[in-house]
Formats: C-alpha cells, sequence, structure tokens
C-alpha cells in the first residue's frame, strides 16, 4: 500500500511536471502605424521565453509558464512596451503597437543651406582637412577647397568667400564661435589674400550658404564655422620645405592627457619661383611672409575645457604694373601687412547647461605706399596706412529639454576700432556691435523638426537696432531622404571702407529663402537646393577720384536706398569610393540669377562676381600599390559682367553713370595633384614624409578676373592671376605620429 | 513518512537541479547557434535570446557577453555587406551589453575587453577617415589591455591574426603574415581549455577556415 501510494504520489507528481512543462503558443504581432517592425524583441517577463518579430512583425514562441504574466516588447528605436498576458491552457494571441522613440542620431536635423563636416552628421557633404589637402587647386586652403562646392564662386581677384551672389565680405568666418575678423592676409589690389589659418588646425567646418543660425550675425550671405581641434593624440613634431616655403612646429601632449600645447613658425618667400615660372604680375619686391603660432589647451578637473590660440603674420611685397594715366609708365604698389589673432574660449557642461564663452582679440595693420614711376624714376611715396584693432566677446548658454530639443541663448560684443591715415586724410572708425540671440532646436519626432530663433542687435556707430528673426523646419521623407525649409532675416553693418564722409547710414539687410531635398546614404550625398534672397538697404556710394598712382576708385557711401536679389539653384553629388573602388569624386553645379542696385551701379545691374554657370569636379584616387594619392580638380564659371562706373555732380547732385561695361571669357581651370607617401606601413620608420606634386591650372587658360580703369575711361588693363600655370612642390616630414594606419583608413 | 519526506525531498532536488541546468540547456543550444547564424537578422534574434537569459539570471555574466557578441557579429555581417551606416547602433547596443557583462565579470576580464575592442572596431568603420584617432586608438587601447590580462587567449590572437591579414602588404599587413598568425592562434587554441562549458569558446573554426585558404588565394 505504501509502495502505492509513493507510486501514486510519484505518478502525480510526475504528471503535474508534464503538464506544468505542457507548451502553449503564444503569438502576435508588433506594428508601429500599422507597420510590422522587425527585430523586436518579445519576452515573458522572467522566463526564457520569448522571440524576436520577423520582417513583417510577426512572433510565436512557446511557454510552459502559467497565469498571469507580463510580455515586454523592447527595441532600441521605440519605447518599451508591457502587455498583462493569462496563460492558460490555450494559445494566447497578443498584439502590439509601439511608439517610436525620439533620439539624437535617428531625428532629423536642418540642413537647408548648410554643409556640415562633422563626424555627427556624417551623411553629408564633408570637407575634413584631409578632403582639403587632397583637393587639387585647394592649395590646402579652406576657402579655396569651399569653392568646389555649390554655392561658392570663384571670383579671383578678391579674397573672401563669394556666396550665392554675395560679395566677399557678406560672409563671415568665425572660429570656435568667435568671429575672425581678419581670416585673409593683407592684399593689394588685384591679388587676394591668403587664409592665414593653418587648415590642420580645424577638426571640422559647417559651411552655411544661407538661413544660418541666430547664434551668428553681420553676414548677408553666409559663414563659415570652423572648429578647431581638442587635445593632439600624441606628442609630435613636423616640418615642411619647399621651394617657396620653410616651416617647423611640435604639438605636446602632457602626461594624463588633460593637457597639450604646441607652436610652429614659418617663413615664405616665392622668389625662387619667379626666376622660373614666366609671370604675370611683376613682383618688384617678391610675396615673403613669416608667420608663428601658440596654442595651449586644458581640461579642468571640473570638466571644463580651456582652448588658447595665438597667431602672428606679417607678409611683404611689391607689384608694378604699367600705368593706365597718361604721362607716366607704370603704378607701383608696396605692402607691409601685420596681423595678429589671439583666441580663447572656453566650454563646461553644468548639470542641463553647457556654458560656451570665447573672445577673441586680433589686429590688423596694412601698410601700403603708392607710386609711380616715368622713364625709371619712381616718384614720391603715397602711404596708406590702416590699423584696426578688433575685439570679440561672446557667452551662450544652451539646455537641453529633452534627448533632441535645447534652448540656447547669449550676447555677443564686437568692438571694432579703425585708423586710417592717408596723406591728410585721418579717419578714426569706431563701432560697438552689442548683440542678444535666443534659439530652440524643437524635436516633434524622429521625422520633423524645427529650429526658431531671433538676434537683436545695436550699432554704436550707426546708433541703430535691428531684430532678425529665423526660422527652419526638416522633415524626413523616407529613409534617406529629407527635405528642409529655411527663412531669416539678416543683417549687416555697411563696410567701414565705404564710411568716408558724414552720411546716415543703416544696417543692410537680407531675406533667404531656402528650400532643399537631400538624400543621403552611406558614401553617397545627392543634394538639390533652391534659394531666393532678396536685399534691401544696401549702401549706395559715389566715387571720390583717386590720385593717380592708384586705379582703384575710392568709395564714399551715400544712403541706403540699394537692392537687390539673387536666387538660383544648385545640385551637389558625392560619391564616396562606393562606386568605384579607392576613387572619391564629387560634382556641383550652380544656377545664379542675380541683380542689385548698390555702391556705384547706376541702375540695377547683374553684379561684377555673380556668375550665370558655376560647374566643378573632383575626383582623388588612392593607389595602394604605388603608396600614391592622385587628385584632379575642374572648374568652369560662366563669364561675369564687369561694368566700368564713374561720378558726375550734377546740380550738386551725384549721378553715378556706366562708362565701359562688357563681359569677361568664361573662366576654365583644370588642376592635378599627387602625394606620394613612401614610408606607409614601415612598422619601424621614425619619420613620416609626405611629397606633395601639384600643378594648378595644366591646360594653361588665361583667365581674366576683371579690367581696371584709367580715371577718364578711356584706357583699361585687364586683372588676371599672377601666373597662368604654377607647379608647386614640396616635402612635409612628421616625426612621432605613425600615420600608418591613418592613411591605410582614409584610403581603404 | 519519513520515505515520503525523501521522495518529496528528492523530487525537490530534481526539480531545483534541473532549474539549474535549464540555465546550463538553454545557455549551451543558444552558444551552439552561434554557428549556424548567417544574416543580421539571425543574430539579433540571438542577441535578444541571450538578453532574455540575462535578463532572468541577472547574477550570470555570460548571458550579456554572449548578447554583445551576438551583436558584433551582427555589426561584422553588415560591414561586409558594405552597410557600415548603421555600425554606431549595434556598437552601442554591444557595448550596453558588454557594461552589463563588465559589472557582473569584473573590470579584468579579458574576454569583454576583446569585444570592446572589436564593437570600437565597428564604430571606426563608420567613418574610418574620422574615426581612426578616436575610436580606432580605443580599439587599440582595448586590445592591449585584453592581452595584458590574458596573453594566451586564441580568440586575442585569432582577431590580431585577422587585423593583419586584411590589412594591405603596402601598410605593413599581409596574408601570408595573416595566415602565420592564424596558425599561431590555432595552437593557442588547441591548447587552451575554457573554464566551463559556457564559458567563451569560439572562433577555432575561424582560424580554420582562413588557414585552408588556398595560398594563391593568401597572396
Amino acid at each position: 500500500m505504501k509502495m502505492q501510494a509513493q507510486k501514486l504520489l510519484f505518478l502525480f507528481s510526475f504528471l503535474a511536471f508534464m503538464m506544468g512543462y505542457a507548451q502553449i503558443r503564444v503569438s502576435g504581432k508588433v506594428t508601429f502605424k500599422n507597420k510590422g517592425i522587425s527585430e523586436v524583441n518579445v519576452t515573458l517577463k522572467d522566463t526564457y521565453d520569448g522571440a524576436t518579430t520577423d520582417a513583417r512583425g510577426n512572433f510565436s514562441f512557446e511557454t510552459s509558464e502559467k497565469g498571469s504574466h507580463i510580455l515586454t516588447f523592447t527595441h532600441p528605436k521605440y519605447e518599451n512596451v508591457e502587455k498583462n498576458v493569462t496563460i492558460e491552457n490555450q494559445d494566447v494571441s497578443v498584439n502590439a503597437d509601439l511608439r517610436e522613440q525620439i533620439s539624437e542620431i535617428d531625428a532629423v536635423v536642418v540642413s537647408a543651406g548648410s554643409i556640415e563636416a562633422s563626424d555627427r552628421k556624417r551623411a553629408t557633404a564633408l570637407l575634413t582637412p584631409i578632403d582639403i589637402y587632397t583637393t587639387a587647386g585647394a592649395d590646402g586652403q579652406i576657402s579655396s577647397a569651399l569653392t568646389y562646392l555649390p554655392g561658392v564662386q570663384k571670383v579671383g581677384g578678391t579674397e573672401g568667400l563669394f556666396v550665392r551672389g554675395g560679395t566677399g565680405t557678406e560672409s563671415k568666418i568665425f572660429m570656435d564661435g568667435s568671429l575672425i575678423n581678419n581670416y585673409f592676409s593683407n592684399s593689394v589690389p588685384g591679388i587676394a589674400g591668403r587664409d592665414q589659418f593653418n587648415t590642420s588646425l580645424f577638426k571640422g567646418n559647417i559651411f552655411s550658404s544661407g538661413g544660418y543660425s541666430a547664434l551668428y550675425g553681420q553676414a548677408l550671405s553666409g559663414a563659415l564655422m570652423l572648429e578647431s581641434v581638442d587635445l593632439p593624440d600624441q606628442t609630435s613634431y613636423n616640418f615642411g620645405i619647399s621651394p617657396i616655403f620653410l616651416n617647423a612646429g611640435f604639438q605636446k601632449l602632457g602626461n594624463n592627457k588633460n593637457y597639450s600645447y604646441g607652436a610652429s613658425a614659418g617663413y615664405s618667400i616665392l622668389s625662387l619661383m619667379q626666376k622660373i615660372f614666366n609671370f604675370n604680375t611683376d613682383f618688384i619686391d617678391a610675396p615673403q611672409g613669416v608667420n608663428g603660432d601658440l596654442n595651449f589647451r586644458i581640461k579642468t578637473k571640473s570638466g571644463g575645457f580651456l582652448k588658447y590660440y595665438g597667431m602672428y603674420n606679417s607678409n611683404k611685397m611689391g607689384v608694378r604694373s604699367e600705368s593706365l594715366e597718361p604721362g607716366y609708365n607704370f603704378s607701383l604698389v608696396r605692402l607691409n601687412g601685420q596681423n595678429t589673432y589671439h583666441n580663447l574660449s572656453f566650454k563646461q557642461k553644468f548639470g542641463k547647461y553647457l556654458l560656451n564663452v570665447g573672445g577673441s582679440y586680433s589686429y590688423n595693420r596694412s601698410d601700403l605706399h603708392f607710386s609711380t614711376e616715368t622713364n625709371g624714376a619712381e616718384s614720391a611715396r603715397n602711404r596708406l596706412l590702416t590699423d584696426g584693432n578688433y575685439i570679440n566677446f561672446k557667452a551662450v548658454l544652451e539646455r537641453k529639454i529633452n534627448r533632441i530639443s535645447a534652448v540656447r541663448a547669449g550676447f555677443e560684443l564686437n568692438n571694432t576700432d579703425e585708423k586710417l591715415n592717408f596723406e591728410e586724410v585721418q579717419k578714426h572708425y569706431k563701432d560697438l556691435i552689442s548683440s542678444v540671440f535666443a534659439e530652440t532646436d524643437l524635436g516633434f519626432s524622429n521625422a520633423l523638426s524645427a529650429k526658431i530663433g531671433v538676434r537683436a542687435e545695436h550699432s554704436s556707430f550707426l546708433d541703430k537696432s535691428n531684430i532678425a528673426p529665423r526660422f527652419a523646419l526638416a522633415y524626413r521623407l523616407a529613409k534617406d531622404w529629407t527635405t528642409s525649409l529655411a527663412y531669416g532675416l539678416f543683417y549687416q553693418n555697411p563696410e567701414s571702407k565705404y564710411i568716408n564722409a558724414p552720411a546716415d547710414l543703416g544696417f543692410q539687410k537680407s531675406q533667404h529663402y531656402i528650400f532643399q531635398v537631400q538624400r543621403a546614404s552611406e558614401g553617397r550625398t545627392l543634394r538639390f537646393e533652391a534659394f531666393y534672397k532678396k536685399y534691401d538697404q544696401l549702401i549706395k556710394t559715389f566715387n571720390v577720384t583717386p590720385g593717380k598712382e592708384q586705379n582703384q576708385q575710392v568709395q564714399t557711401a551715400l544712403n541706403n536706398d540699394g537692392y537687390g536679389y539673387a536666387k538660383g539653384m544648385e545640385l551637389f553629388w558625392r560619391d564616396n569610393k562606393k562606386t568605384f573602388k579607392n576613387i572619391d569624386y564629387w560634382i556641383s553645379y550652380s544656377f545664379l540669377d542675380s541683380k542689385r542696385d548698390f555702391l556705384n551701379y547706376p541702375v540695377s545691374l547683374k553684379p561684377g562676381f555673380a556668375a550665370d554657370h558655376t560647374l566643378s569636379a573632383v575626383v582623388k584616387r588612392f593607389i595602394p600599390e604605388w603608396k600614391l594619392g592622385a587628385n584632379l580638380s575642374y572648374t568652369y564659371a560662366k563669364g561675369r559682367p564687369y561694368y566700368d562706373i564713374a561720378t558726375q555732380l550734377e546740380d550738386g547732385k551725384v549721378m553715378n553713370y556706366t562708362r565701359n561695361e562688357g563681359k569677361l571669357q568664361d573662366y576654365n581651370a583644370l588642376n592635378f595633384s599627387i602625394n606620394y607617401l613612401p614610408n606607409i606601413g614601415k612598422k619601424d620608420a621614425k619619420a613620416f614624409p609626405v611629397f606633395v606634386l601639384s600643378i594648378t591650372n595644366i591646360l594653361g587658360s588665361k583667365n581674366v578676373y576683371g579690367y581696371n580703369f584709367s580715371v577718364d575711361g578711356s584706357r583699361s588693363s585687364a586683372v588676371v592671376p599672377p601666373v597662368n600655370t604654377f607647379v608647386f612642390i614640396g616635402a612635409f616630414i612628421s616625426f612621432g605620429v605613425d600615420k600608418t594606419d591613418d592613411a591605410i583608413n582614409n584610403n581603404l | 513518512m519519513k520515505k515520503y519526506l525523501l521522495s518529496f525531498a528528492l523530487a525537490f532536488i530534481s526539480l531545483t537541479s534541473f532549474a539549474q541546468t535549464d540555465y546550463e540547456k538553454i545557455m549551451t543550444e543558444k552558444i551552439a547557434k552561434i554557428e549556424t547564424c548567417k544574416t543580421p537578422e539571425d543574430f539579433q534574434a540571438l542577441a535578444n535570446d541571450f538578453q532574455r537569459i540575462g535578463s532572468k539570471e541577472s547574477s550570470q555574466w555570460l548571458p550579456p557577453y554572449y548578447a554583445a557578441f551576438a551583436q558584433i557579429q551582427k555589426g561584422r555581417v553588415m560591414m561586409r555587406n558594405g552597410n557600415t551606416q548603421d555600425l554606431d547602433g549595434v556598437a552601442a547596443q554591444a557595448e550596453k551589453y558588454l557594461g552589463l557583462a563588465q559589472n557582473l565579470a569584473g573590470a579584468d576580464n579579458a574576454e569583454i575587453h576583446l569585444l570592446r575592442k572589436m564593437a570600437f572596431s565597428l564604430r571606426m568603420m563608420v567613418n574610418p577617415q574620422q574615426r581612426f584617432m578616436t575610436d580606432g586608438a580605443r580599439a587599440a587601447e582595448e586590445m592591449g589591455i585584453a592581452e595584458k590580462l590574458d596573453a594566451g587567449n586564441p580568440r586575442i590572437a585569432l582577431i590580431k591574426a585577422e587585423d593583419t591579414y586584411f590589412t594591405p602588404e603596402q601598410y605593413g599587413g599581409s596574408k601570408t603574415k595573416g595566415v602565420e598568425m592564424f596558425k599561431e592562434a590555432l595552437a593557442k587554441f588547441n591548447a587552451y581549455k575554457p573554464k566551463s562549458a559556457l564559458d567563451p569558446n569560439w572562433g577555432k573554426a575561424e582560424a580554420e577556415y582562413f588557414i585552408s585558404l588556398p595560398t594563391e588565394k593568401t597572396k
């Protein structure tokens, strides 16, 4: 009996055991907006049981659990959902509808007007320092490389970024948020200044050809925001040598990787190349320059980051050109330029707040001497001396609201103090522009976000204030496809060089409307952008008859009655090693229709810096077997108009009129460069040289940037590049940093 | 009565011991599945399985370890398919599991550091040009830690061999050198005894596969 009881008990417990393990099927479908979602992890909480949904969102699993349970649905891109289920003896069906999780990675960002080169938004067009160095014809200069992107025009004789029918001074350049007042070196008329900042100083840049953020101001057309590098990865030394320059530098990284400092110095002179090449420009003093910079970066114990960068640059040159004035053989101009720039910035997080403060000071001196030469004898020199002191200070406080929304607000002070000295003319120009701004990023969902901002400015010189609202919206049409819209008001003070007589002036104004569609996928970007830009209150000027030593007209501002527009569309396509192995190429095309009545234009005209069509293409090919990179670039721009405008006084009223006008021939340039890296992959190499050979304008096209006219308008001469075709060779050697893997990964 | 008690106790023991082996059984079953997974979807489902086990067995480091491994394998398949844009999300998932595993297993677990290295390598592949200096450096750092902790680990040798194998000759890598290193890794695999039946023991087949490739292909 006992045995039977035991047997029964055993049987009973065995049955209970079996019952307990009887399998019940749990199945269902997981959806988001009625569409099935795959890869959702469905789990019967605190058991091993569960399943992953298939491509249609279906799941099914078996369980031996009984009673009341919780079924969880998890997926990194959706909010977690829990559902109560009661499992008895029948199969259970549970459906779930998930909600999208809003995240920074998936959220759509406003990209209308801007091209960003940062890792975060890698899908947009990128121009990293390496991209810039390997763009043939860019000369390693950021501003030149940007001319191969849509919206930026190749103008030539003047420095600056000419964006969508805007002048070079309508674009401003910022470093870590602070304005760089003299980004380009001092120049003489007809020869563009160069970038004074080292390209490798910046880890990324955001280039906006319109509709930019309320954090920035005083630029009617565009803004280039440069982000300086943080701590270097390791201590290194480098030097560079070529027939036109010599430089050396180092970066030292602290042992705990919490600070670094570095310095560099360089000297450049063009005289040797002048002997070899046939220069268009007659340099009486070959361009030469001395430059040096210093930096330190400190990570504070409390998590703050302090950065300093300072540089000094001086350049000299003298140019002789045939005089357009009767009675003189040549006109001469000599330049002695000096510039120093210091930037200190600090950022730290305080809980939900991020503080960013920065200040910069710059001093710029342009010392020009004009003279004439007749029958070998040089006349007395006229001196045009400009000294400028600029101080910029900016503080921005940012608070995150949720994962993808934020509010930012702050203020900016921008003080200008310029002294100009030309014979008996003494000008002292002072202006303090105080600005406040606020901006909010609003993420409604991963597919819809907006940016709303406002900026108010007061100029002490104009004694006027402005308020500029800005607005942008981005919407994801489909995976990889986004569209954005931007609108904004932008103000800019009249340039001080036009303020030479008393006049009641105000801010110049522009309005931007931008529409963009972009397809960005792995290694490929396609962008289409259409824009309309309306200008108001542009300054009108008249010519002050110049001396016969210089054929550049001096203009003075009269009023703010100018106006204009620019409209157009742009296409950009980049395929980064996706279609062709080792080949990165991009193509951009810009169509621009612009007219304006500003400065001394007598009527509304197509501006002399606006080409109707601009096409450029860049191709880069790396050949691993030869350790060689070969790069090609090509630019075509439809001929721009040129004008010779004179001023007449009629009944005490100023009258501008066009004496001569015409159209330049089309611009064409094909450039080529190669980089050879012989020590790549040599494990025990101590030095890593890079040899560079570049040829700009291989085809030798005779490009013309514009025309200069004599004071009476009867004679003219073309403004041409200093040299048609230029060959550069150089070696850059670095120690301490093994670029091997860098090169591999750059080129794989 | 004693017997009743005994049989109850026995039944209880058998049930609890069954519960223990339940973990081992399901883990053994899922670990075996690693070899059969082919597509990113397969690996995702497997990662989810390990996640599920891990949330029940919250004191075991192996479930999150294998969840991370499955994620990384998913990423590696995606990478081979040229789909590198989504690797950040995959690496982030893997890192989440690795954090869990490390909390349970301690910071001196070479296997976890090796997976961290692999996760950083995945991140680097999103944009090698820009990320080499950050994620690439962190991958190298994790590899260094792993090596220091367990120099004889065959999986560390395997991943190093793989890195050499796929690095072009011009940059100091080579297929022949890689194969040599795979052979060394295989020797380590043959000498290696995992701590338990469930402990990491993957990679031997891969070393054998690379060694078995015809030599003309390794050129």
